[in-house]
């Protein structure tokens, strides 16, 4: 069993904030609960996906907004792909649904993911696969205010690092979602936590094999793939404790982080 | 900026144009620079393919301004439409990637594969960024030797990111001039020669996205009337102002129609 008592010493965590995870959340499948994979779309027919995507929906242009629209497009790169695969190897039964803003027609800028995000929101999907970024400057404000809806919301984010010299939003933000960033380690349920550094969570991401476009494989290496690592793992703690908050779940994750790191000493 | 000034200058500007080689003069150092940089971290990375690739337009599309390599001269200028493969992906999510296995069907270099008999088999993409902002992809591809080919390392990923960094500062300047490049070929070509406004107008369609633009002009507006004079720049700031909080009391934004 997990004990989550956030910071002992911190007066203001009140019981409200203590509880407890039971160890078998490991042995969930995911089932029930829904992931929005924000991204290049994903190929259905992939036999490691199929009957597993809810939903397909992709960006359209529409004036100076965005329309989703049903996707019949796929995948146009292979990402959105890769990190469904993650995903559904750790949490099979996971509610997944695409939402397609790379590749999607003529849609080059970042306001297609901003809308992707609102989109995910406004649907209330439990938990969302962010794997993308953007370092403008503009875009700052409406991603910031969008993640404080979406934590509101009840509505977990979890976003890639980037592992680039200038920061990238939203990964920034360390209120109100969940990032990520890569390790070489392979076993998902062994992540880790570096309190106190802007990405805080480290999942597997260097030669993840997983699900390509065209029914194959890949080998992948970035902090794209720990991403999903981190989301199929909320997945099972979300089924096993449906009531948790965004705020509950980082706190679980952080006590889950320290077991795995103090049975490596 | 009087007339007759205006009129200095678009002469003085013609001749130099017409004294000098705009075409190469001013491109070609940049392209030089990126390549030689191109083939030194190749090196450095152990790779033995690499390639600069660039946004062309304002939809996403992309194309190779700068390879080395066996199949290198086939890739100059081939294009990658919006999102598309690795290239693709790498320019529109900002994230960089390595990829083992690497199928046919994953890259832009695959019709040239084909043409060659050369085979993909790993890749390192990393985005190239300048001043925020995702202008290009760097791609590395292959290793020095013989197939099966070492996997790229996350400390590689990290050593191209810095290469990159480099680099995007030449891809810019190399923007730069090619805008003034085009400039001195229209020019010179005799279209628009004898009036600034068509080519100013010409030169505000370019490169920059609209967004960007629209900002530009805001900031003109306002240096123009902060110029007017004391009155009109408080003027200014009380109406900017009174914006700013209409906004703010609006700020619940939607980029969805539904």
């Amino acid at each position: 069993m997990t004990t989550v008592s956030g910071y002992e010493t911190n007066q203001i965590l009140t019981g409200s904030t203590y509880f407890q995870i039971e160890d078998d959340w490991k042995e969930r499948t995911g089932k029930g609960v829904s992931v929005a994979i924000i991204d290049s779309g994903i190929d259905t027919s992939h036999p490691d996906l199929q009957g597993k995507i809810r939903e397909s929906v992709e960006a359209k242009k529409d004036d100076k907004r965005v329309l989703f629209e049903a996707s019949e497009t796929g995948d146009s790169a292979g990402h959105g792909t890769a990190c469904a695969g993650i995903i559904s190897r750790i949490a099979p039964e996971a509610e997944l649904y695409s939402i397609k803003v790379l590749g999607a027609g003529g849609l080059g800028d970042g306001h297609a993911f901003l809308a992707g995000l609102e989109y995910a929101i406004k649907n209330r999907y439990r938990l969302v696969n962010l794997s993308l970024g953007t370092t403008k400057p503009h875009f700052f404000a409406p991603l910031h205010d969008l993640l404080d809806r979406a934590y509101q919301a009840g509505c977990i984010v979890v976003a890639a690092a980037n592992n680039l010299p200038q920061p990238s939003f939203p990964s920034v933000f360390s209120s109100s979602l969940i990032s990520v960033s890569k390790s070489a380690d392979t076993d998902p349920f062994h992540f880790s936590f570096k309190y106190g550094e802007v990405i805080e969570l480290c999942a597997p991401g260097v030669n993840v094999r997983t699900a390509w476009l065209g029914g194959g494989y890949k080998s992948l290496t970035g902090n794209s793939f720990a991403c999903p690592h981190i989301v199929g793992i909320i997945a099972l703690l979300l089924e096993a404790n449906p009531t948790l908050t965004p705020f509950q779940v980082k706190s679980a994750l952080y006590a889950i982080a320290k077991e795995n790191q103090e049975s490596e000493k | 900026m009087s007339e007759e000034n205006k009129n200095g200058l678009e002469k003085k500007l013609q001749s130099v144009i017409e004294t000098v080689d705009v075409a190469n003069a001013l491109t070609e150092p940049m392209t030089v620079s990126i390549e030689n940089l191109l083939k030194i971290s190749a090196n450095a990375m152990n790779s033995e393919e690499a390639s600069v690739i660039v946004r062309e337009g304002d939809e996403g599309d992309l194309r190779f301004l700068s390879a080395i390599g066996k199949v290198a001269e086939r890739l100059k200028n081939l294009r990658i439409p919006a999102g598309k493969g690795i290239a693709g992906f790498v320019f529109s999510s900002g994230q960089p990637m390595a990829i083992t296995d690497v199928g046919e069907e994953d890259t832009f270099y695959a019709e040239v594969d084909k043409q060659t008999g050369y085979s993909t088999q790993t890749i390192l993409a990393t985005p190239l960024r300048y001043n925020g902002e995702v202008i290009g992809v760097l791609e590395y591809v292959n290793r020095i030797g013989e197939p099966p080919y070492e996997p790229f390392t996350p400390k590689e990923m990290d050593k191209a990111s810095l290469y990159a960094e480099a680099i995007a500062a030449l891809v810019n300047a190399y923007e730069i001039a090619k805008i003034f490049k085009d400039l001195g070929d229209k020019m010179l070509s005799g279209e628009d020669n004898s009036d600034f406004v068509v080519v100013r107008e010409w030169l505000s369609k370019l490169r920059d996205s609209s967004e960007h633009r629209e900002m530009m002009d805001l900031a003109v507006l306002v240096r123009e009337i902060s110029n007017r004079g004391e009155g009109e720049r408080a003027m200014c700031r009380e109406i900017l102002e009174a914006v700013l909080r209409y906004s703010k009391d609006n700020s619940e934004t939607s980029y969805l129609s539904f």
